[in-house]
């Protein structure tokens, strides 16, 4: 459906986009997630058609659309901003498109009234002027707007990241309620982790312009390829050589770079390593710990009522799951 | 175009609101924390003295002057009015100029702003620049250049004269001549607010348009142009008000047949018998300017689209879709910027040039002479009146500025209902006219007053510095007062803490923070006074002659022809020092964000 063939974009001197490769299927929400400055909105806007790349071609259903101007892409956009027109009301905003195209008057509103529903807007909202509307209702007809069209693609840039953190939840669902029922090929740019993981058939984590890995949320989660991944997603420890030494000297011996999730870290009553609690963060469900053990840093995450018990200073017992430890070539 | 409202500090639609400050949660007993403070006593009654004498005694000296000359009511000024047809005429004519100009500077006013700040044009910040000139060329300067360019004996007239003699000299004069001198002049407004607006709109709204199908103009029309909407009304009645008000081109460059009201004010005002006609056309220009500041107000309140964004980005400049209409906007938007720019040139070359090469109607290599600027220079004569200027603007800008940094600081720590009065009264001189203020300060002070220890003002040297005052309050103590306002409270509270006293506080903490608002504020007050006519023509004293004045008189009658260079030699003195200033405010700013 939507294929990126070697996309580089440079602003300047600034390599935004090292040659991108990535196919996207049909119907598939796919989320591009990676820490700010890492190409992923750089990507997003050149299958939109606002950057140009400088080299490298974009594919959507089989027609290379490098070239084609943004509204002739068959793309509905919802922007970081909403990009709603303050000047007109929610009907106005989201008929906009219809209006252009020129299309009858009973049908655009027969339109506007459906994808309002489908986003789950209020008929007496329509006639309000944006700005009279909630953070979370300004996103819903910004989704409405970019739906109306019918597109066969929808591109999301971090519409949530302006919502507090109650409603983002809520917004999560619904977003991927709507996209199963419209079945409608979605790309997804965020930062947030936990959205990308919660909402995607597959992940690509791109750090510094480059695709670090592309997969399904648990393989990205799993089964990271790099240590970057493993880091950014989720949460890991770098074992040191030291820490490698005491709680697995056979499995991690060697060259090489190993992590380790929280949750593979289990405590035990006896037979286990000694560390002493640095960091207690209870999590209602789960406990976070930090452990200063072999002189550094181990993070641990314990669902038990002793772990949450536990107080600053206290001394406690751990084993490593060495099975579920990642472990990468060591970087040049 | 007159001195309260000139190029650098219009009346801001911004902060048109008549009502001084948003609605402030008032802490009870401000008032008589106020009073129990020697600084809040001092600030009460010397606003108190200062209001009453000079913001409210003028009007009600020329309410009184109009409608109760000799202490009964009397309806005979307005007899008088309705029976001279040249005054009916200048109400028709003032509402017919405001009315054209309300369209034609929208019209020129709109098209800059797109041309500098919404299509890719090729040398985007030269076409700026040109159409800047506004910033540093306006009011009596502007009019007797055009005058000096166009009119009956006009470089560009001589010219062309000297190919077709039969031409009609005047041809650059009466009701055409005003509008277009004033168009080209008055866009400066649009420049300041209307392109600051524009650069407001979230440029991903204008992605989502596009990615909707939407064309260029499409665009424009259906999205740019109605966010803007509420701007460009605000800036449509600042041009109204400015083209009911106008004095100077009417005078210069309206001739016989087109007069409007604030000449005729001028002209009745100066015989004992007319005066009453004349603060009668001031008070009914004043009347106008109140109505519409407050329509003016009451759509600002409810009509100001706000962006929804919180993450707006920059809007970048729109690439022409055709080369047609790329050609065509470049054509016009060239055309234009030669008209805004050829008179600023003229001036730099006519200062250098002799007099009598201008009035030939063409120039030579040998023509070329520094003698006007040596004149100018040297004879202090010839330097006199620019320095009145720029002693007169000066020491206005900064009294008013170090006055009101005692007042504002009071407004801003005690807001209750006596603070409030005493705002209101202090823009009183926003909603007036300065040839209204002007006239009820003659009225006043031709003779002994009581409130001032029994002296006559009028025709001393003092009374036009007062005007000057009044008429930069308004501005000088919103920015002032926003800026005591930006002052966290905690710097305060730090000081304290630490031991500093009230004063200390102020002194070495509030105001080296408010420093650079200070000196903005005193620099533009300066830039704008110091071409003033409106104010000077009534006030003026005949043995310190401002510079408005000395430029007027050179257009007079046919004045002589070394008049005409030393004006501009004045010229780009004037433009030299406002542009000069502008940039110590904005363009060292600039540099250091952009840096």
């Amino acid at each position: 459906m939507i294929r990126f063939d070697g996309v580089r974009v440079a602003f300047g001197d600034h390599v935004a986009l090292h040659g991108l490769d990535l196919e996207i299927a049909e119907g598939e929400f796919c989320t591009l997630l990676g820490p700010s400055g890492c190409g992923k909105t750089t990507a997003l806007r050149a299958l939109a058609g606002f950057v140009e790349p400088t080299s490298g071609s974009v594919h959507v259903a089989g027609r290379d659309v490098t070239r084609v101007p943004s509204e002739q892409r068959g793309v509905g956009m919802v922007f970081q901003s909403y990009a709603l027109f303050p000047s007109m009301t929610v009907r106005d905003n989201i008929a906009f498109g219809l209006a252009v195209q020129r299309v009858a008057k009973a049908e655009q509103r027969e339109r506007v009234d459906r994808a309002a529903e489908q986003v789950g807007l209020k008929p007496e909202q329509l006639g309000r002027g944006v700005s009279e509307l909630s953070g979370g209702q300004q996103q819903r007809v910004a989704i409405a707007r970019a739906l109306v069209l019918e597109p066969s693609i929808l591109l999301l840039d971090e519409p949530l990241s302006n919502l507090d953190a109650k409603l983002r939840v809520q917004l999560r669902g619904e977003l991927q309620r709507l996209q199963r029922e419209v079945g409608i090929t979605t790309v997804y740019v965020t930062h947030d982790q936990e959205e990308a993981l919660a909402l995607s058939d597959r992940i690509a984590v791109l750090s510094e312009g480059t695709l670090e890995q592309l997969g399904a949320p648990r393989e990205i989660y799993e089964q990271p390829t790099t240590a970057f991944v493993c880091d950014f997603v989720g949460e890991a420890t770098r074992l040191t050589p030291a820490q490698r030494a005491a709680l697995a000297p056979e499995e991690l011996a060697g060259d090489l770079d190993a992590w380790v999730r929280p949750e593979h870290v289990a405590l035990v009553e006896s037979g286990g390593i000694e560390g002493i609690v640095r960091e207690h963060a209870y999590r209602g469900a789960a406990t976070l710990l930090e452990l200063e053990l072999a002189g550094s840093v181990l993070r641990v995450e314990s669902a038990s009522a002793a772990a949450a018990a536990l107080s600053l200073g206290d001394s406690v017992q751990v084993v490593l799951d060495a099975e579920r430890v990642h472990r990468f070539p060591v970087a040049a | 175009m007159s001195a309260a409202q000139s190029a650098t500090e219009p009346r801001t639609p911004a902060d048109a609101g008549m009502t001084p400050q948003q609605p402030v949660r008032r802490p009870r007993g401000a008032t008589a924390r106020m009073l129990r403070s020697p600084l809040g006593i001092g600030v009460v009654i010397g606003t108190l003295w200062f209001s009453a004498t000079f913001l409210v005694m003028p009007n009600v000296t020329l309410l009184q002057a109009t409608f109760a000359p000799d202490g009964e009511l009397s309806l005979s000024a307005v007899e008088r009015l309705l029976s001279s047809e040249r005054a009916l005429r200048s109400l028709g004519n003032s509402v017919a100029l405001a009315a054209t100009l309300a369209v034609t500077v929208n019209v020129v006013g709109i098209f800059i702003v797109l041309v500098t700040g919404w299509f890719k044009m090729r040398a985007r910040r030269v076409l700026w620049l040109g159409y800047a000139t506004t910033f540093i060329y306006g009011g009596i300067v502007l009019a007797t250049g055009y005058a000096f360019i166009y009119g009956r004996y006009g470089f560009v007239t001589n010219a062309v004269a000297n190919v077709w003699p039969e031409m009609d000299r005047d041809w650059f004069s009466g009701f055409m001549a005003v509008v277009l001198v004033m168009t080209f002049a008055t866009t400066t407004n649009h420049m300041l607010f209307l392109s600051s607006a524009l650069a407001k709109i979230d440029h991903q709204s204008i992605e989502a348009a596009r990615l909707m199908g939407a064309s260029n103009w499409t665009i424009l029309r259906r999205i740019v142009l109605p966010t803007l909407r509420p701007m460009i009304f605000a800036v449509t009645v600042l041009v109204f008000l400015t083209g009911l008000g106008a004095l100077t081109a009417p005078l210069v460059l309206g001739g016989q047949d087109f007069q409007t009201v604030a000449p005729m004010i001028l002209s009745f005002s100066r015989t004992a018998t007319s005066r009453d006609i004349a603060a009668l056309l001031a008070i009914l220009l004043g009347l106008a300017t109140i109505v519409l500041l407050a329509i003016l107000n009451r759509v600002e309140r409810g009509g100001t689209y706000f962006a929804v964004a919180k993450v707006a980005s920059p809007l970048e400049p729109q690439a022409f879709r055709t080369r047609w209409g790329s050609i065509v906007m470049h054509v016009l938007a060239w055309a234009l910027w030669a008209v805004y720019v050829f008179p600023v040139l003229c001036a730099v070359l006519f200062s250098f040039a002799d007099a009598r090469a201008v009035q030939g109607g063409s120039i030579g290599l040998d023509d070329l002479t520094i003698e006007h600027w040596a004149t100018v220079l040297t004879q202090p004569d010839a330097l006199s009146p620019f320095l009145v200027s720029v002693a007169y603007s000066a020491i206005a800008s900064v009294v008013v500025v170090l006055g009101l940094v005692l007042v504002s600081r009071a407004l801003t720590t005690w807001r209750g209902r006596l603070s409030s009065v005493i705002e209101y009264v202090l823009h009183i001189p926003w909603i007036l006219p300065t040839i209204l203020i002007a006239l009820g300060l003659v009225m006043t002070f031709d003779r002994p007053q009581w409130l001032v220890g029994g002296q006559v003002l009028q025709g001393t040297i003092v009374i036009l510095g007062i005007a000057y005052v009044i008429v930069k309050i308004p501005f000088t103590l919103r920015l002032l007062k926003a800026a005591f306002a930006a002052v966290p409270d905690e710097f305060e509270d730090a000081a304290r803490i630490l031991g500093a006293g009230q004063l200390t506080t102020i002194r070495r903490v509030v105001i080296p923070i408010i420093a650079p608002t200070m000196a903005a504020v005193t620099a533009l007050n300066f830039t704008s006074l110091v071409d003033d006519y409106d104010a000077a023509v009534f006030l003026y004293h005949p043995l310190a002659e401002p510079l408005g004045i000395a430029i007027r008189r050179a257009t007079e009658g046919d004045a002589n022809v070394q008049a005409m260079s030393i004006t501009f030699v004045y010229t780009v003195l004037l433009m030299l020092v406002q542009g000069f200033v502008l940039w110590l405010v904005y363009g060292r700013g600039l540099r250091r964000r952009r840096g």
